[in-house]
């Protein structure tokens, strides 16, 4: 074998394989085998694809859906006992949710990822949560007395506290929301006189709103519930005790800085005052016996405070028609 | 020969003709029928409810003593030319303030009217119908046809000399004392009414106490620099007399709210605005209308028109802004509306009897109605080409 690689390295590729015969007499000579029982060896130059016998893979017998079994009048909340991701074969309802595909109903319940997005309330039926109540029941002390409607609770606790608390399943269970307070309470819970009245909604501005009397303080600056609600505290406090404070420049005050009409600081009610004392000076002193001098007045404060259209301008008409003493006969 | 007539039926003038031919018999023209839009009753004094929503004509001497010098608006006026007749629809407001005017206590400090409307609704038009009243019922009248043109077409500027910092309008001032002596000439010297004080204008030119009030108001007409002053005066003259009992006065006032304006064309010396309030026919009308006198009616008339810096409203207290709400209150609103649909058949018929209309249907009259929208100055303007 060795004289003929030797053979080979000295002569050309192109002779030894045009003589393939040669080759393997000189093999033959090298190594005696025995030609009868074996055939030639063929050298696989070109080697042929294998046909991979892939591995089949068991099907896992999957049962029918066990939505299909269910019994009309089963228990569900033994069936869905608490919050789960949806699931098809277990809510036996025909629910679709989804984008739906032109000419075609949204996607069915069956793989269907938006249906297990989204929160599902199933395991609150109403029997789940009658149950729960009446689970809880024992632990329940008796509803106080006095309390019975919505206007005595309000009555008795004017004060009303806002919050919000998140519950979700995240790494952390603190949500930044949680911490936002708001204090409600109305106006007219809160025991002032006209003068600090007047103080406090000029003090809360917008946080006032006349259709429902409600001051309004929401707190969020701080970082805890407890700091937040403890500083809507201190601010209402604050609010009510510094309105009730009377300082020393509120008393310069004059007519142009009036943010109403007041008819009793008005030359309105001089001029009525001449009108019914002539030809006399008037005096300050008997002006509420004059007749009908109180619709007149609300009449003008009206004229001013709410604005002209033609019902007050035709109120402060028939107001001046009785403080004149005049009767329309057209 | 025929040739030869008629060159010298040719040559006759129409002064022969009408010295020496005859003049035709008057043909019979057939009688009208009745006009129901009117009522014979002619003297404001007398109406009453009854009247409403009848023409009443001002006979053309009264309307000439009356509004010669303005009153009528410039619509109205040519349209009673047009008609040859100065013909007044009697409506609600006019009524209503007549029907005050009969009630109120005159030891009381006047009662003032207020009208109010939107334009063209007939303001004008009621505040004649009450000076034909005023004057029917023998009161003074003081009467300012547009006070707005004061401001906004002063004629002549001056300083004032008696009020420092004060603007005269020296030719508008005379001009109303003219219009004033006209409407009351016969009345102030039937009455004889005199002054009451001494009053020198100048060193050579004085007033003495006694003088009749017409030669006082001649001196302001033919020294127009007083005029203003005179105005002034006379003012405070004539509150002094109703006071007294001597006449009772009517103060009418149109366009009211533009003494309370701040737009005024009237420039200073030094170029800078004079508002109303610097003007010194101001003060003296301002002054009439004040509560410290009686025996008195005050009827004033507010208007979009009548400013120029306050037009979003034509409700009175807007107009009048604080400061004239307050200078007038307590006074009465007066809502002139738009015509009524009885009050549109009557004008339109109106109309028709006069030919401003003719042949025109039913349903033609109702396009009109709803195109006006019941606005008498809008009808008027829309029957026009009609």
């Amino acid at each position: 074998m060795s004289l003929f690689i030797r053979l080979c390295e000295k002569n050309t590729r192109i002779i030894l394989t045009k003589i393939p015969n040669v080759t393997a007499s000189f093999a033959t000579t090298a190594k005696p085998v025995d030609i009868e029982s074996t055939e030639f060896r063929v050298l696989n130059l070109k080697s042929k694809k294998v046909e991979n016998t892939r591995k089949k893979t068991r099907r896992v017998e999957v049962p029918p859906p066990r939505a299909n079994q269910m019994a009309v009048d089963q228990d569900w909340p033994s069936v869905w006992p608490g919050p789960k991701t949806f699931h098809p074969a277990v809510v036996p309802i025909p629910i679709r949710q989804g984008y739906s595909l032109r000419d075609q109903p949204p996607p069915d319940k069956y793989g269907n990822t938006e249906l297990m997005k989204i929160p599902n309330f199933l395991h609150l039926s109403p029997p789940a949560v009658q149950r729960h109540c009446e689970a809880l029941k024992k632990f329940c002390t008796e509803w106080p007395v006095g309390l019975e409607t919505e206007d005595k609770c309000r009555k008795h606790f004017p004060l009303e506290v806002i919050t919000s608390d998140y519950c979700y399943s995240s790494p952390t269970i603190r949500e930044p929301l949680s911490r936002i307070v708001t204090l409600r309470v109305k106006l007219s819970s809160l025991s002032l006189n006209a003068h600090a009245k007047d103080k406090i909604l000029r003090l809360v501005k917008d946080k006032y709103s006349p259709e429902t009397d409600f001051i309004t303080i929401t707190a969020d600056r701080c970082p805890t519930k407890k700091q937040n609600l403890e500083y809507a505290e201190y601010l209402l406090t604050a609010l009510f005790h510094e309105s009730w404070r009377v300082e020393d420049w509120e008393s310069e005050k004059a007519e142009a800085d009036m943010e109403y009409y007041d008819w009793d600081k008005n030359k309105s009610r001089t001029n009525l005052l001449t009108l019914h004392a002539w030809p006399n000076s008037p005096t300050d002193t008997d002006w509420e016996c004059i007749p009908h001098v109180e619709e007149y007045k609300i009449a003008v404060s009206d004229l001013f405070n709410t604005g002209e259209d033609l019902h007050t301008v035709n109120k402060y008409k028939e107001a001046v028609k009785n403080v004149l003493n005049l009767k329309c006969e057209a | 020969m025929v040739f030869y007539t008629q060159s010298l039926l040719r040559r006759i003038t129409s002064g022969h003709v009408r010295m020496f031919g005859t003049a035709l018999e008057a043909i019979k023209v057939p009688e009208e029928p009745p006009q129901t839009f009117r009522t014979i009753e002619n003297n404001p004094a007398n109406h009453t409810i009854d009247h409403m929503n009848r023409f009443y004509t001002i006979a053309p001497e009264i309307q000439k003593q009356l509004f010669q010098h303005g009153g009528l608006t410039k619509f109205f006026q040519k349209q009673v030319k047009t008609f040859a007749e100065c013909s007044i629809l009697i409506r609600q407001p006019a009524i209503e303030i007549i029907s005050y005017i009969r009630q109120s206590d005159y030891s009381k400090p006047p009662n003032k009217y207020v009208l109010y409307g939107e334009f063209g609704v007939g303001k004008s038009t009621t505040l004649v119908h009450l000076i034909h009243y005023a004057f029917a019922t023998r009161k003074i009248l003081i009467h300012v046809p547009w006070a707005q043109n004061w401001f906004s077409r002063p004629r002549e500027t001056a300083n004032s000399i008696v009020h420092e910092g004060n603007i005269d309008l020296p030719i508008d001032a005379a001009a109303w004392l003219v219009h004033f002596k006209n409407q009351n000439h016969y009345l102030l010297s039937e009455l004889d009414l005199r002054v009451t004080k001494d009053y020198a204008w100048s060193h050579r030119e004085t007033t003495s106490n006694g003088t009749p009030l017409l030669e006082m108001i001649n001196f302001g007409i033919n020294r127009i620099k007083f005029a203003s002053e005179i105005i002034n005066v006379l003012i405070n003259e004539l509150k002094e007399a109703s006071r007294d009992g001597k006449c009772s006065t009517m103060v009418a006032i149109d366009g009211y709210n533009a003494f309370f304006s701040e737009y005024s064309a009237i420039r200073d010396d030094n170029k800078k605005v004079v508002p109303p309030s610097r003007v010194s026919l101001t003060h003296a009308f301002l002054n009439i209308t004040k509560s410290d006198w009686c025996n008195g009616i005050i009827v004033v008339a507010v208007d979009i028109l009548a400013t120029k810096d306050r037009r979003e409203s034509y409700l009175p207290r807007f107009l009048l802004n604080k400061e004239g709400f307050e200078h007038m209150d307590p006074f009465l609103p007066v809502h002139v509306k738009n015509y009524t649909t009885d009050e549109f058949e009557i004008i339109a018929e109106y109309y028709k009897n006069r030919k401003w209309i003719r042949d025109i249907s039913k349903q033609g009259l109702r396009e009109l109605q709803l195109l006006s929208q019941n606005n008498p100055y809008k009808f008027m303007e829309y029957c026009t080409p009609l």
